[in-house]
């Protein structure tokens, strides 16, 4: 099992976690997840390895609060505790390479999965501009980009509490493609990869394809086993179906079926609400 | 002299859980013999000749089980005695009794030419080896033998990695384990057993027995690694140089899907996403437990093996009505008989001679029906000595929010990538004593097979236990 080291949250419905997992920390690249499964109840999840260090045996992971169980990790796990399973690492390496001048973009908490491969890409020559655009509150890492890359782009959204959580995340996605836009109009990249939702992913492509830049995308279909045995990760790229755990999870954002991919991503919503109300029910439960 | 028996026709019935119940719950349909009722049963056994048996060569590893049977009624009067001595003559050939009992196809093994068949029913070899297996796990009579065998293991000083703890890789461990050797299982997902964890359904193979099977293993001085996926956390190289064999018993895991438009629309699962967010998630218990599964009101099923009928039985556990397309006839069905009368009397519809071609889903991405062509069969014959089958140019839509691909799987692929592994249609190559193309790796199961069976994996397994035993004292020798 796999102990929790340390364990803060960073910034709003952002929680960091230090865990001793040696396997993992021997072998994992940047590119790769790794599925941990936290409750013997719960599901398997994919999470994605920030920092590790291959002598002392441990892995950092961000998780962003979600759902269920990225919310029973952060109110239920405490320092000591032990994740059941850390199963890794998963999925091909980020292609280390001279690419030029990489913009690389993370959404919401998707920039932590960034890190890794912007911080592998600098340290080989190329230069890296990283973009982070969320909420305000939501703001992580920024010292570690600063120290890892040429230059670091945050790009903080206020939240309008007036405003439900729908209408504030346009917000984001508008001012991510506007950011995108500008940075492609009065620069030079040879190379776009962004992590975060998947519709921003899209909506960011279809900015990046008016400049016909290259662009891979990190996908993050719902996956179970994360090596190749059930195939719920499958997505549709250039017309042929691939398994996102294996085959990727980085892929040409050129060739991927983007509205296949939105709609599989979302078939579980309706239980995961679900799930996630009948947990607060018993968390309130309780605590009479 | 022998005495003369009376012949009893009829088998003893084991007792089934009534339809109405089993519909809906995933509890264990089939409930086995008592002691008293498998006597009765063994009984009736006419103890063939050990070279004639035709019971023993239709196994294939072999199990005495004239012998077995006999001591059931031999030492009838001290159960516990009559158990654990047929126990010992079933271990000799099979580790993994209460697995197989359930889910052999004894009607083409064991049971196939029974000779009571000539003049009644054949003699329920499974239901008997299923006794003697519970009973004693129920009993303490497992861990009785255990505890004999245990300190007579001489060690070795040698180490085996297996990769894969399906019954491949659990046999060989247990095998390689008391013949003295360092044992360590690398399994990729977070619990052992392979398909009897992930696949067969808790109604079929009660969860609870698979894992006192891995119990029985720890208990030899295996050591199981969960979590580490071979050819990533670990490759076979690596392995090779910490270990002195290695034996891979990855599976067929890798689904085949159907190449037709529509296939990624949501509501469309491969019989692994859907069998094991059901069996090793336990989405049946769902919000209880996390992981979510969608069974639509109308399920249908493509394909007809044992995989076919799981997902069919699992899929009416939901309430759904459920129907099983093959592009087959009935004759084709290559599942177990008993799942699919099991199957029929839940209520599972069939439909034969059917293809898919299409997926048509709504505007939201959900599948809402299925088309299929009519097939028909020919005189010719393929490889296998089934009736080939050829379209007939009409269609025919079948409406469905759920459909479950059940048409066979892949050997993992992360596996065999390995360098130097040679590999043939995506199964693995071995030689007469499973060695593969890497000197000290050997293979077997599902892996080297395709899909197959468990006591096909599990003969592969002991056999290669034994091939790696015969290697590693070789190479002990030569290092003398
Ligand atoms: C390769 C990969 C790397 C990832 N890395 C990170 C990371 O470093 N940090 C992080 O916060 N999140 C990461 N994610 C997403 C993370 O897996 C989901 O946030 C998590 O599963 C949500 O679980 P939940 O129960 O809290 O939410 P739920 O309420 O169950 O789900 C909310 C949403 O999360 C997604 N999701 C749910 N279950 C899964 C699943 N089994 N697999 C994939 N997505 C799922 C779906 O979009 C879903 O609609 C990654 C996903 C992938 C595929
Ligand atoms: C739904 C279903 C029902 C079935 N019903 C029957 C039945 O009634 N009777 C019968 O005889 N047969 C049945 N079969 C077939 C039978 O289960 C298989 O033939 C048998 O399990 C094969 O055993 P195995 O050990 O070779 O592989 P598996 O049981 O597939 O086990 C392989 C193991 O290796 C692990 N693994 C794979 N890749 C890696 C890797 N890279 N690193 C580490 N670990 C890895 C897997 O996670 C798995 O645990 C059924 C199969 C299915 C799917
Ligand atoms: S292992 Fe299978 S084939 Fe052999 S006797 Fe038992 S049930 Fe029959
Ligand atoms: S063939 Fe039938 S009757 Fe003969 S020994 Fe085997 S089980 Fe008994
Ligand atoms: S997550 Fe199961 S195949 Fe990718």
């Amino acid at each position: 099992m796999y102990k929790i080291l340390e364990k803060k949250e960073v910034a709003m419905r952002n929680v960091w976690y230090k865990v001793h997992a040696p396997h993992v920390a021997r072998k994992v690249q940047p590119g790769q997840f790794v599925i941990v499964r936290a409750f013997k109840n719960g599901e398997r999840i994919p999470l994605t390895p920030i920092m590790w260090d291959r002598e002392e045996g441990w892995i950092t992971l961000m998780t962003f609060i979600r759902g269920k169980t990225t919310m029973r990790m952060a109110n239920e796990l405490k320092v000591g505790d032990e994740l059941l399973n850390v199963a890794g690492p998963l999925g091909n390496p980020a292609e280390m390479k001279k690419l030029g001048r990489v913009l690389a973009i993370g959404a919401y908490t998707g920039i932590v999965e960034v890190y890794p491969i912007a911080r592998a890409w600098q340290e080989i020559g190329n230069d890296v501009t990283t973009l982070h655009v969320t909420f305000e509150p939501m703001v992580v890492m920024k010292e570690d980009f600063e120290k890892a890359v040429g230059r670091h782009i945050v790009e903080p959204v206020p939240m309008d509490m007036t405003k439900d959580m729908r209408e504030n995340m346009k917000n984001v996605t508008k001012r991510l493609t506007e950011k995108v836009r500008e940075l492609l109009e009065t620069e030079h990249f040879d190379f776009v990869f962004m992590v975060g939702p998947t519709g921003d992913q899209k909506a960011v492509f279809q900015v990046v394809k008016e400049f016909g830049i290259p662009m891979e995308a990190d996908l993050h279909p719902i996956m179970v086993d994360g090596t190749g045995m059930c195939g719920s990760c499958r997505v549709t790229v250039g017309g042929e179906v691939k398994f996102a755990c294996i085959d990727g999870p980085g892929f040409d954002a050129y060739k991927v079926a983007w509205d296949e991919l939105i709609a599989r991503t979302g078939y579980y919503t309706d239980m995961e609400m679900l799930a996630m109300q009948e947990y607060m029910k018993a968390l309130q439960g309780g605590e009479q | 002299m022998a005495v003369k028996r009376k012949i009893i026709k009829e088998r003893v019935p084991t007792p089934e859980r009534p339809v109405e119940e089993r519909v809906k719950s995933f509890v264990e349909v089939n409930l086995g013999y008592t002691f008293e009722l498998a006597v009765k049963e063994a009984e009736r056994c006419l103890q063939c000749p050990y070279d004639y048996a035709p019971c023993i060569k239709g196994c294939p590893v072999h199990i005495n089980i004239p012998g077995f049977i006999s001591k059931l009624v031999q030492y009838r009067d001290d159960p516990h005695r009559a158990v654990k001595e047929a126990l010992n003559v079933i271990w000799a050939c099979n580790s993994l009794p209460a697995t197989t009992g359930r889910v052999c196809p004894q009607e083409d093994q064991c049971e196939m030419n029974c000779v009571m068949g000539k003049v009644g029913d054949k003699i329920n070899i499974g239901k008997l080896e299923r006794f003697v297996a519970d009973y004693a796990r129920e009993n303490g009579i497992e861990d009785e033998l255990l505890f004999e065998i245990v300190p007579k293991i001489e060690k070795k000083g040698q180490s085996v990695a297996i990769i894969g703890a399906g019954p491949a890789g659990l046999t060989a461990a247990g095998e390689l384990a008391r013949l003295g050797y360092d044992v360590t299982i690398y399994e990729a997902l977070h619990e052992p057993g392979g398909v009897l964890m992930y696949g067969i359904p808790e109604f079929r193979l009660p969860k609870d027995i698979v894992e006192s099977e891995i119990a029985k293993l720890k208990r030899l001085g295996v050591r199981i690694l969960t979590d580490h996926i071979v050819g990533r956390t670990v490759t076979v190289e690596e392995l090779l140089q910490e270990y002195d064999a290695v034996f891979i018993g990855s599976g067929a895991g890798t689904p085949r899907l159907i190449n037709a438009p529509g296939i990624n629309l949501n509501g469309i699962y491969t019989a692994n996403e859907f069998l094991t967010r059901v069996n090793l998630m336990k989405a049946y218990l769902f919000p209880e437990y996390d992981t979510p599964v969608k069974v639509g009101k109308r399920v249908v099923v493509i394909g007809a093996g044992n995989t076919a009928m799981d997902a069919a039985r699992s899929a009416r556990r939901f309430g759904a009505e459920v129907i099983i397309a093959y592009r087959r006839g009935e004759d084709d069905v290559s599942a177990r008989e008993e799942e699919v009368e099991h199957a029929k009397e839940e209520g599972v519809k069939f439909e034969f001679f059917v293809n898919p071609v299409e997926f048509i889903g709504d505007e939201k991405g959900n599948l809402k029906a299925v088309k299929f062509e009519r097939m028909r069969p020919i005189e010719e014959r393929d490889k296998r000595g089934k009736r080939k089958i050829v379209g007939t140019g009409e269609y025919v839509t079948i409406e469905a929010d759920t459909v479950i691909i059940a048409i066979g799987k892949h050997p993992n692929r992360l596996i065999i990538n390995t360098p130097g592994l040679k590999v043939e249609r995506g199964r693995i190559v071995v030689d007469e004593n499973l060695m593969t193309s890497i000197p000290g790796v050997f293979a077997g199961g599902d892996a080297i097979r395709g899909e197959a069976t468990v006591i096909l994996a599990m003969g592969d397994g002991r056999r290669a236990a034994k091939a790696i035993h015969e290697y590693l004292t070789r190479k002990r020798e030569e290092n003398a």
